[in-house]
């Protein structure tokens, strides 16, 4: 039998939670929308039905965290790992979102464990909310996802008018709602309104990208250098796109130090950057449109060899928040069609 | 040549976190060249050099704590078991950093990484070594490795260049060699000085004129790009076969574990698929970005 | 003219610059993939100038291109475009006859954060935006809404100073008077010289924390052309990589360091932040500071020497001997 929360006991709720887990919910500071954590602020994020800015995956690959710490007296050296983390729960993550940790996880357990972003991914608890209302340039409906189903969360909520539908989609969702209280149970006609809250949702998705031999395609135009130089003459190579893309990840390990003490961290980074793989003597993707081919073909073409999915998920930050609206759909459905036997 | 298990590295882990170094002291500096050193190492906890495991070709990450990591061969042979070595040239912060370190100096390593020379397929063959300036690095591991296990390798060519006398590498390594009964030793340089007795020649040019025969043999090659884009036409007007030629690639890294993303050439990771690669898999590479 | 003409005549002149081989490329302004954006159109094709369009949403400042196109570039130039090329030109990146310069006399770009503000939508929910003389009439939902322009414009357009290019090859329409008004363009800025020391810069540290180190602030900047950025050497290390607030802080500031006498108060930067960072607060003080200090406003004169890159023998000020 399936849940339902009315909106009015959503503060409630993350009251509760948050005694046992640091509640992380969708907020707005100086106009930017992002995650923040909960404390008994306003609930009016539960009228926004999109997207944030900066998405939720900074809670697990962070701006810049501490890999370790280091400190020399007369033995030498001593390194210290940072303290292990808090359990999370994410309150609000859209299934585009949650899809792109799904999709990044592959890498992050690729043969090495990575510590610092499995460790928090065991311990963060992802409550999903459909969006209802998806912006103009999201198109996850072409990348096989819905905007208001997921089947990458512990827990998905529905919009029925006043209320949430509840469902669980993990154990540990399952888990979670048994100790929950502010919960009733949801009726016949809750369940078909959310039905009916689905399918418009997922019309208003307009935005379409061809997806079909995609991989194949770009193989093929791999080596068409006037079409790369064509496609990205105004991109301006910031790490907008890059750097807020839920789906990358590339990070840059750097050290600081203060006197006879310091850190390892390790920040964002992106293959936009012409630094980014720069050798003393050469640098192989001097030019700008080389940059831009990795970046399209790393996402559409070698992850997909690699981990069999596109490591994509339709979220539209690289089209709403590029500074010279460089459109990634209209690039992909602009690639020649020719296929080389 | 992927990775694909790398369980008996699981083991050496620091504290299970794959990013954090193990504390290793300087024991020895030699000075191969002006901008060139190379450093003898071991771990400070004596243990770990018995459960120690590397390949010749592989590398590790070191680091001197407040200034970052770099990657760099190791260059001393896994049968050597008292040394570890690795050489280093003098171009950035970082390396400059190094080479104002002292005997005694303690630094980070991470390691071993890489997927190292297929030592089964050079088994029973000729070999025939083609290295310039620095590049002799990770191939002086492997050279040590197989004249170790001398009865195991056929012929053994090394065509080694520098610049000049005064850039070449592992010059003590480079006498040895040549009063080695069973091996070639040509050693040649770019422009002689006033001293130089010997061959002068860029390296591909030496390799055309020693011909050395294809019939069973590999040739390893390691240098800068420059000198492997002409090295690989060489050797292939010599009979050698794409399957034939092996070379280690050299590109930015940062985590060593293909996890960063800087390393990549199409899906595949130098750090972690390579740096070894043979010319048939480079013909077969989606990019041209190495 | 009206609108439509002026987009006519624009593609037509655009389309015999280049058919004539009077310049390489065309660079523009073309209808975005978003509602109400524009994208940079640069071609060499003369069938794709029939894209190139004038509207209230052009923003992005062109001349930035300019330093990396070789040949010879037709580009049109709002007022500030021009002062952005007239400042390349001074600092000699550019070639002042490798240039044609299309002059769109500009009466001011429209922010679209500030009617989502004032409409209480984002835009793409937003039917319509048209400017109706010194109204702009918004239509969402069925219902018009009319607002003042000027609560609507950029804050450095409010500041204009030069919506007709000076210097120009073309004027695709009638000159526009300037008609600034500091003030409402300073309001932002003047909530900050309110504040104490010490709660400045907690402001400061609280804007920066959100920086992600983009750096679209400077790769939008006509006037950051360097090879390499000064974030970008290690030896010595003037900052982290990290984006630590006081390191992100510390870039600004520097940044604008480089930009003194240069930055023509184009408002990309503030524009192109992710996180909405007042940026034109920091470069508009510079601005204000080398107008006060050196009676200079960069890109006006063609014929004007660069600010702080000229040397005269003879010393200008008196008390040196």
């Amino acid at each position: 039998m399936n849940q339902k929360i009315s909106k009015k006991d959503i503060s409630k709720l993350l009251d509760e939670l948050g005694k046992e887990f640091k509640v992380f919910s969708p907020s707005r500071e100086s106009g930017v929308t992002t995650f923040a954590e909960w404390d008994g602020r306003d609930s009016s994020f539960l009228e926004w039905y999109r997207n944030t800015v900066i998405s939720p995956k900074a809670q697990l690959q962070p701006l810049y965290e501490k890999m370790f710490s280091f400190h020399k007296d007369k033995e030498g050296y001593h390194l210290e790992l940072p303290p292990p983390t808090d359990k999370k729960l994410i309150f609000g993550i859209r299934p585009c979102d949650a899809k792109a940790l799904m999709i990044i996880d592959k890498t992050f357990q690729d043969t090495y464990q990575d510590p610092y972003y499995l460790d928090k991914r065991k311990n963060t608890l992802l409550v999903g909310l459909g969006c209802t209302n998806p912006y103009d340039s999201c198109f996850c409906t072409s990348l096989g996802l819905s905007p208001t189903q997921s089947s990458d969360v512990d827990l998905m909520l529905t919009d029925i008018g006043d209320e949430f539908l509840i469902e669980a989609v993990t154990d540990r969702g399952i888990k979670l709602i048994k100790k929950t209280s502010y919960l009733k149970e949801a009726t016949k006609t809750d369940k078909s309104k959310a039905e009916e809250a689905r399918r418009q949702a997922s019309s208003k998705v307009t935005r379409r990208l061809d997806t079909k031999d995609l991989a194949k395609r770009l193989l093929s135009s791999f080596d068409d250098q006037d079409f790369w130089e064509k496609v990205s003459n105004k991109c301006i190579s910031c790490g907008i796109c890059t750097l807020l893309c839920p789906t990358c990840y590339c990070f840059d390990i750097s050290d600081e130090l203060v006197k006879k003490e310091g850190s390892r961290f390790r920040s964002g980074d992106s293959c936009a950057f012409p630094v980014y793989t720069k050798m003393p003597m050469e640098n192989p993707r001097l030019e700008k449109w080389r940059r831009v081919r990795q970046k399209v073909c790393h996402k559409y073409e070698f992850y997909p060899m690699s981990f069999e999915v596109i490591a994509c998920s339709g979220c539209g930050r690289c089209i709403r928040l590029c500074p010279v609206n460089w459109d990634i759909t209209q690039i992909l459905a602009s690639l020649p069609v020719k296929v080389k036997a | 040549m992927p990775v694909s298990d790398i369980s008996y590295r699981k083991r050496f882990l620091t504290k299970d976190n794959v990013y954090l170094p193990h504390l290793v002291m300087i024991e020895k500096i030699i000075d191969e060249t002006p901008d060139t050193r190379t450093f003898h190492f071991n771990f400070k906890d004596k243990g770990l050099r018995e459960e120690f495991p590397f390949k010749s070709g592989q590398f590790g990450e070191y680091s001197i704590f407040g200034i970052g990591e770099a990657p760099f061969c190791i260059s001393s042979s896994p049968t050597r078991y008292d040394r570890l070595e690795f050489t280093v040239r003098r171009v950035g912060s970082l390396t400059n950093a190094l080479h104002r370190l002292s005997v005694g100096a303690e630094i980070g390593f991470r390691g071993p990484y890489g997927n190292g020379f297929p030592l089964d397929l050079l088994e029973d063959k000729n070999l025939v070594f083609v290295a310039g300036g620095i590049g002799l690095a990770p191939l002086r591991s492997l050279i040590w490795n197989v004249i170790d296990n001398r009865d195991k390798y056929k012929n053994i060519d090394i065509i080694y260049g520098a610049r000049s006398p005064a850039d070449l590498c592992f010059k003590y390594d480079l006498k040895n060699w040549d009063k080695d009964k069973s091996i070639n030793m040509v050693t040649t340089v770019d422009k002689g000085d006033k001293t130089w007795k010997g061959r002068v020649g860029f390296v591909p040019q030496v390799l055309e004129e020693v011909a050395p025969s294809a019939d069973n043999a590999v040739a390893i090659a390691c240098g800068p790009p420059i000198m492997i884009r002409f090295t690989f036409p060489v050797l292939a007007k010599l009979g050698f076969t794409p399957e034939q030629m092996i070379t280690t690639l050299e590109k930015r890294m940062k985590c060593g574990i293909g996890k960063c993303g800087r390393c990549n050439i199409g899906n595949l990771y130098v750090c972690r698929d390579g740096p070894v690669f043979t010319y048939a898999q480079i013909k077969d590479f989606i990019s041209d970005e190495y | 003219m009206t609108n439509r003409e002026a987009e006519q005549r624009l593609r037509d002149e655009a389309k015999s610059l280049l058919e004539s081989a009077k310049v390489d490329y065309i660079v523009g302004f073309a209808d975005g993939s978003l509602k109400f954006h524009t994208t940079p159109l640069i071609t060499r094709n003369k069938d794709d100038v029939d894209h190139l369009v004038i509207n209230p949403f052009m923003a992005s400042n062109l001349a930035k291109f300019l330093t990396e196109l070789e040949g010879r570039v037709g580009i049109v130039a709002k007022g500030c475009d021009s002062r952005s090329i007239v400042s390349l030109v001074q600092d000699n990146k550019v070639s002042r006859e490798k240039v044609v310069i299309v002059g769109i006399p500009c009466r001011g770009m429209i922010n679209l954060s500030k009617i989502e503000q004032l409409a209480g939508k984002e835009s793409d929910e937003i039917d319509d935006i048209t400017r109706q003389g010194d109204k702009v009439v918004v239509k969402l939902d069925g219902s018009e809404k009319e607002i003042p322009v000027k609560e609507v414009l950029f804050d450095h357009c409010l500041a204009c100073e030069l919506p007709t290019p000076k210097e120009y090859d073309l004027l695709i329409d009638e000159p526009i008077p300037a008609t600034p008004d500091e003030e409402a363009s300073q309001a932002k800025i003047n909530k900050l010289e309110e504040l104490s020391h010490h709660e400045r810069w907690r402001f400061w540290q609280n804007e920066f924390s959100r920086c992600i180190r983009c750096y679209a602030c400077r790769n939008v900047c006509p006037a950051c052309y360097c090879q390499r950025c000064f974030v970008e050497e290690a030896e010595p290390q003037w900052i982290l990589s990290i984006p630590k607030w006081q390191d992100n802080l510390i870039f600004q500031i520097i940044r604008n360091i480089h930009l003194a006498g240069r930055c023509t108060d184009c408002g990309e930067c503030e524009r192109a932040c992710p996180v909405n960072i007042p940026l034109r607060s920091l470069s508009k003080e510079m601005y204000d500071l080398v107008g006060e200090l050196f009676r200079f406003k960069s890109g006006m004169e063609i014929d004007a020497a660069p600010l702080l890159t000229h040397y005269e023998l003879e010393e200008a000020e008196d008390f040196f001997r």
